[in-house]
């Protein structure tokens, strides 16, 4: 990055700051933190900078969106000329900003040798491309999902490595899905094969998280003063695990570095915080809990996501919409059969409907979050959506006989301008990792592999 | 020091290595299987699993040795699971003698498992996070307040049925943001951070009494005139300021209702406003009083606004019974007077300062934060605290009292949060008593590991006052009865009940599971008629102008709405207190265990015996009911708790019954899954001209082979319980067809309604359902996955409960003694336990074990 490259961003930093004020969710940004860290990095590294950076020097950033129960595909599918079907009717007016790409399967997802449990299973190979384990909980095992391999490599770049959402605290207790721990069914992403990243469910939690608590004046003294008060604890906290790791046994000590690894995370996160001291303000009003309403609950789940990447919080995100399995009822669209239920429909028609209402209600509030993430100016004159690259699906394909082949997926985003959309892009069968990989390819992070990856797809722009 | 000198022994231990004893199996047993097992297999299991038929994939006959038999503990697990249920050999095959079951089972525990039964290994447990629910209680005993964990933290991840297994309790870095965040926020209201505040004190709601009658509340109906009072005293005339904190909250469906609120003190008018509808929301007052001593009156009037005349077209129609509206005097605190001498301390200043004011004197201050922090630590880590984490204390301390302005007080607060923030406070970190073997793989833990795991057990909490003593004198494990029966009988060990029957008998879910009252009864579509009717029309409507028909229509609108109303909190929790009762009941008599299954009792209060049609129950209290003797009632698989969880939001699911049967009552192992599933095709086409019912698609599913072999299982205990509806109503049929609930188990045995099929579980089944019980709490006790080295702990509880009959206090005692809650791992048997090696010692270890 050259130097004249740079002051003209902090620029267009400035701009930002005067715009944002009024677009939907209302943000004021310090001058772009994350640029003298990526300066500091490039002086070091010259690929550093290239990371989730568009064309234009903009962030590029990634998020993951599952839906559960897979969906009605006779109502899903677009045509091969992308006329939208009825579930995917609210995209109308944003229909060249994604792409619906089918034949993408997730073979690990399948019950193999493992057998029941296909809910489960399916929401742990979403983003991972691994098999789970069938294990109730002694020693889990899947893989590291795509969001997480993003964090791990250009994570350092903003000020947090990745965001974990869900709008799904509905649990069951007792054991979950046909022997399967309960981690694979709730929870989407994976920092290593047997840490699974809890998702934030409560909306205020993320909004103080990122801006701080208290009225919009008070909140970036107190996002400081808590990054002052975590500093001293988190230097007696590490020597109390010093003193503690020596004393445990082998095995317990396994567990206990999961602990570890993420104080020491933190703790770096906070040394590191020196470019992220002054937080990014919004004066959006501090959530008061979860809405009672689904629809309004991914809502908000969307709206913190937004202000995440507008603030360019993170370039990382995932979205658990449902867990896999969910029996959610929707007495809003006069549906008061359980979701999962109501897949196992055995193909009747007045079923089925019901099911695509549901797939439809799902999409309605993604278009939402899409067409405010294509209202939202980024620093470099395009929209947010143009410099996002956004998956949207579930590891499920028909919900009534459980396939795991031609998954629902939509790619929204143009990725800075990488990727074409508009499109029903028809790909031949192979992995939904090869998917991934190439999302990684497009954020420049090197990583060859991931999952049951075999190759890309093609997804240039013409 | 002692935990020195302990770690230093140990640290020893591991750094030496042993050779282990225990591995070669001996001769004489390994001999038996060719003399004894071999032939067994072959009578009972070789049509099957023997000469060239491998059904399920399983073949018992093709081990060229004793050894190589041994060598896969995995088979042996399932052969001896499939035994014992009865489920093998099939239903219609000859059975074996229990001496021959016995001689099997016995062969697999020693030399498949390994297991020496004179010697039992607690197996290799990972460390503990507190969870969620035992962090809040472990928080509101620590620091004596009321701390709601859920409100912070998402839920955690069950592993085995539970959420409190070491393994599954991950860890993440926003929930170590979250236990920074809750450290600070627990301290900053707990801990005081000055010596000496005004003296000051609080009114509630139950302070205030309605002039005409004796309920006590001060949360008021908006659509109704009231009026509460309370006084307050003081003996000190002065400047005052009171504080009060108010509540708007209420619910509605076509209209909100609107009313004022008058608030005096003393006659004086302090607060007079208009009020709707509000989102449970807050709001605090301050008013300044110059009061003389003596008693001082605080009154609150609430006066519904009264609908306008009917001609402005905007009144409030017939639809004010579906809203609700409430206002409340939350709290009211009093301070003062200002100017007063007699200051006090603060709330909970004793709990943690042990002086009236710290001293002044540097030297002294450092040794009086020492004590306090010592003191605190000690109770929060649950044991004795290093004298260097204490120096770390103090050091935080001083950084913060020292600076100009700061108190004493913010310092040790400051110290505090770094407390509840320590890995020993997250973690449940064990000792274990040195061996005197030095060549032991694992030991007795020691006497405060062992009153922690008796407190997080039987109260989700961290120990006691009496505990703590006892631990430190060394006598727990010698009282080890006397403070079972201590614990159990206290509240906490409601505790228990909540977290292990909520989970095991998933009673926790009652209160979030949805289920549409309208759909189940078949109301569904006459109330959506009804309702748009009157929807449309409610501007207008007033009910003394309606037509008769008019009036009818609505009559019945209301009783549709009611119905489906009827799902509502005061019922659920009726539902699942009447499981927990029943549970608490056995517990507190020390009954059998077997009256979970068939009972002539339940506890029921007016509410729920209507749900479930029982007459001669008044009363929103909940009390033991004896039931008639044909009633269908008792045991839990008649409970609505587990026919309402196990139901879909609109009907209920027979697959889901028999499944919860089969997992959390009699253990009966799973089959071999299916690699696919096929795909029920054409349902509708099968039946011709009728709508087939569940027990007919059920029927045709289980003629697929794959199908089945799980079906065959599930569905005659779900089918069973047809006679419930997703509610857990009675019914007798469904869609104008009578249900039939006849059936028979895998096992064999016929029944043919649930009357029947309750006692075939009581009186056939009990062995299964003591074994499927003690997995169960053992799992909770000890905090991990069973597995086949468990099978003789197993064992030895589930004779005791059959030779108890089935008493409550067997199997608590029996997990108890166990040696997996007594004993911990020191380092991994490394023959036996082939899966966890043993990470060589870091260099820090090697330098503390150097003299």
């Amino acid at each position: 990055m050259t130097h004249s490259q740079s002051s003209g961003r902090r620029c267009d930093a400035l701009r930002r700051r005067q715009f944002l004020r009024g677009i939907g969710v209302a943000v004021a940004l310090p001058a772009m933190p994350s640029l003298a860290r990526q300066r500091a990095v490039a002086s070091e590294s010259p690929a550093a900078n290239e990371m989730a950076t568009t064309s234009t020097g903009a962030p590029l950033r990634i998020a993951f969106m599952s839906i559960p129960n897979g969906v009605q595909q006779d109502h899903w599918f677009p045509s091969d000329n992308f006329e939208l079907n009825d579930s995917m009717r609210p995209l109308e007016s944003l229909r060249d900003h994604f792409q619906v790409i089918s034949g993408l399967d997730h073979v690990h997802a399948t019950p193999g040798a493992d057998g029941a449990g296909d809910h489960a299973r399916a929401n742990a190979t979403f983003l991972t491309g691994a098999r789970a384990r069938k294990t109730a909980g002694s020693d889990i095992h899947v893989g590291v999902s795509v969001d997480q391999v993003a964090a791990q490599t250009f994570g350092h770049l903003t000020r947090l490595p990745s965001l974990e959402l869900t709008s799904d605290v509905i649990r069951n207790s007792g054991a979950c899905d046909s022997g399967y721990a309960c981690a694979y069914q709730y929870n989407l992403s994976w920092s290593s094969p047997t840490t699974p990243v809890t998702p934030e469910p409560n909306p205020r939690q993320v909004l103080e998280r990122l801006f701080g608590s208290g009225d919009p004046a008070s909140r970036v003294n107190n996002y400081l003063l808590r990054q002052e008060a975590d500093r001293s604890v988190l230097d007696f906290v590490l020597e109390e695990s010093r003193d503690v790791e020596r004393r445990l046994g082998a095995h317990d000590r396994r567990k206990f570095d999961e602990y570890l690894t993420v104080v020491r995370e933190l703790e770096s996160r906070l040394k590191s915080a020196e470019q992220f001291r002054e937080p990014p303000a919004t004066d959006m009003p501090t959530p008061r809990g979860t809405p009672t309403d689904f629809g309004d609950y991914m809502q908000i789940m969307y709206d913190m996501l937004l202000l995440a990447f507008q603030t360019d919080s993170t370039r990382v995100a995932s979205l658990l919409l449902a867990y896999d399995g969910s029996n959610r009822s929707f007495p809003q669209l006069g549906i008061p059969e359980g979701h999962h239920h109501l897949t196992h429909n055995q193909r009747d028609a007045a079923l089925a409907a019901k099911v695509a209402k549901i797939d439809q209600y799902y999409i309605q509030h993604f278009a939402d979050f899409l067409n405010k993430m294509s209202q939202t100016e980024d620093v470099d004159g395009n929209s947010l959506l143009h410099n996002s690259m956004i998956v949207y699906g579930g590891a499920i394909a028909d919900g009534n006989r459980h396939t795991h082949e031609n998954l629902p997926v939509i790619l929204a985003g143009h990725g800075g301008g990488a990727i074409s959309t508009g499109r029903h892009l028809r790909v031949a069968s192979q992995p939904m990792a090869n998917l991934f990989v190439t999302m990684l390819d497009e954020l420049g992070t090197g990583v060859g592999q991931l999952g049951d990856s075999t190759g890309r797809l093609d997804l240039a722009a013409t | 020091m002692h935990i020195h000198v302990l770690f230093v022994r140990l640290m020893v231990v591991i750094s030496i290595g042993t050779i282990c004893e225990t591995c070669s199996a001996d001769s004489t047993s390994l001999d038996s299987y060719d003399r004894d097992i071999k032939p067994l297999l072959q009578k009972y299991c070789g049509d099957c699993h023997g000469g060239g038929s491998s059904d399920g994939n399983v073949t018992l006959d093709h081990f060229q040795s004793a050894e190589e038999a041994a060598a896969v503990p995995e088979l042996w697990w399932k052969v001896l699971k499939n035994l014992r249920s009865g489920v093998m050999p099939p239903a219609d095959s000859p059975r074996l003698e229990d001496s021959e079951l016995e001689q099997i089972a016995h062969w697999i525990k020693t030399q498949a498992f390994q297991i020496r039964t004179d010697h039992i290994d607690p197996g290799s447990l990972s460390v503990r996070r507190l969870n969620r629910s035992e962090y809040g209680n472990t928080v509101s005993d620590l620091m004596g307040i009321e701390f709601d964990a859920a409100l912070l933290f998402p839920p955690e991840d069950s592993g085995g049925g539970f959420d409190n297994l070491g393994d599954a309790l991950t860890f993440s870095p926003m929930l170590m943001e979250k236990y920074l965040q809750a450290a600070r926020a627990i301290v900053g209201e707990a801990v005081p951070t000055v010596c000496k505040v005004l003296p000051h004190q609080t009114l509630v709601g139950s302070d205030f009494q309605r002039e005409d009658s004796k309920t006590r509340s001060s949360r008021l109906d908006g659509k109704k005139s009231a009026t509460v009072e309370a006084t307050a005293s003081i003996d000190e005339p002065g400047d005052y300021t009171v504080a009060c904190r108010f509540k708007v909250d209420g619910s509605f469906e076509f209209d909100p209702a609107r009313y004022t609120v008058l608030f005096r003190i003393d006659g004086q008018e302090r607060l007079s406003q208009e009020f709707g509808w509000g989102d449970d929301q807050y709001f605090t007052q301050t008013y300044d009083e110059n009061w003389s001593a003596g008693e001082h009156a605080f009154e609150l009037s609430l006066e519904p606004v009264v609908a306008k005349a009917a001609s402005d077209g905007d009144d409030q129609g017939g639809s004010r019974e579906d809203t609700s509206v409430h206002f409340e005097l939350v709290s009211l605190r009093i301070e003062g007077p200002t100017d007063t001498k007699r200051l006090v301390h603060p709330d909970r200043y004793e709990r943690f300062f042990t002086r009236d004011e710290p001293p002044l004197e540097n030297a002294q201050r450092e040794a009086y934060a020492t004590e306090v922090l010592r003191r605190f630590t000690n109770r929060a880590y649950r044991g004795p605290v290093d004298d260097s984490t204490i120096d770390r204390l103090v050091k935080i301390a001083q950084e913060t009292y020292r600076q100009p302005e700061a108190t004493f007080e913010q310092g040790i607060a400051r110290a505090m949060v770094a407390v509840l923030a320590s890995p020993r406070f997250l973690f449940r970190l064990e000792n274990v008593v040195p061996p005197e073997d030095p060549d032991a793989t694992f030991g007795l833990v020691d006497e405060y590991s062992l009153a922690s795991r008796l407190s997080y057990l039987l109260w989700s909490t961290m120990p006691d006052d009496e505990l703590f003593r006892l631990a430190e004198g060394g006598m727990l494990r010698a009282h080890l009865a006397q403070q079972i029966d201590r614990m159990m009988s206290d509240d906490r060990s409601r505790q228990f009940v909540r977290n292990f029957v909520g989970q095991w008998l998933r009673t926790r879910d009652v209160t979030q599971i949805v289920i549409d009252p309208l759909v189940v009864l078949g109301y569904e579509e006459e109330f959506q008629s009804l309702r748009e009717n009157f929807r449309s029309r409610s501007r207008r409507l007033r009910e003394e102008e309606m037509s008769e028909d008019d009036r009818q229509l609505f009559a019945r609108y209301r009783e549709l709405r009611s119905i489906q109303d009827r799902f509502d909190s005061d019922l659920r929790t009726a539902i699942r207190r009447e499981t927990e009762m029943c549970f608490e009941h056995i517990v507190s008599e020390d009954r059998s265990l077997l009256e979970l299954l068939d009972s002539d009792y339940t506890f029921l209060n007016e509410k729920l015996a209507e749900h479930y049609d029982i007459p001669g129950v008044d009363g929103s209290e909940m009390r033991r009911v004896e039931l008639a003797k044909d009633s269908v009632r008792g045991g839990v698989v008649t409970q609505a708790s587990m026919l309402v969880i196990t139901s879909n939001p609109t009907r209920t699911s027979p697959v889901k019954r028999g499944l919860f049967i089969l997992d959390n009552l009699l253990g009966t192992p799973a089959p071999p899954a299916p690699g696919s599933v096929p795909e029920l095709e054409d349902s509708a086409s099968r039946f011709g001209d009728h709508e087939p019912t569940l027990r007919e698609l059920l029927a045709a599913h289980r003629e697929n082979a794959l199908c089945a072999s799980c079906h065959a299982r599930m569905d005659p205990l779900g089918l069973a319980l047809e006679n419930f509806n997703a509610l857990g109503m009675w019914r007798d049929s469904e869609h104008g067809q009578a249900i039939d609930p006849s059936g028979s188990l895998i096992t064999g045995e016929e029944f043919q309604d649930v009357r029947e099929l309750k006692r075939v579980l009581k009186d056939q089944h009990a062995a299964d359902f003591y074994r499927c019980v003690t997995q169960k709490m053992l799992t909770y006790a000890i905090g991990r996955s069973l597995d086949f080295r468990d099978e003789e702990t197993i064992d030895r509880i589930v004779q005791r409960l059959e030779s108890q009959d089935g008493r409550f206090s067997s199997l608590l005692q029996g997990v108890i003694e166990s040696a997996p809650f007594q004993k911990l791992r020191i380092k991994a048997p490394e023959t036996v336990d082939l899966s966890s090696k043993i990470t060589p010692p870091s260099t820090e270890l090697a330098k503390v074990t150097q003299p």
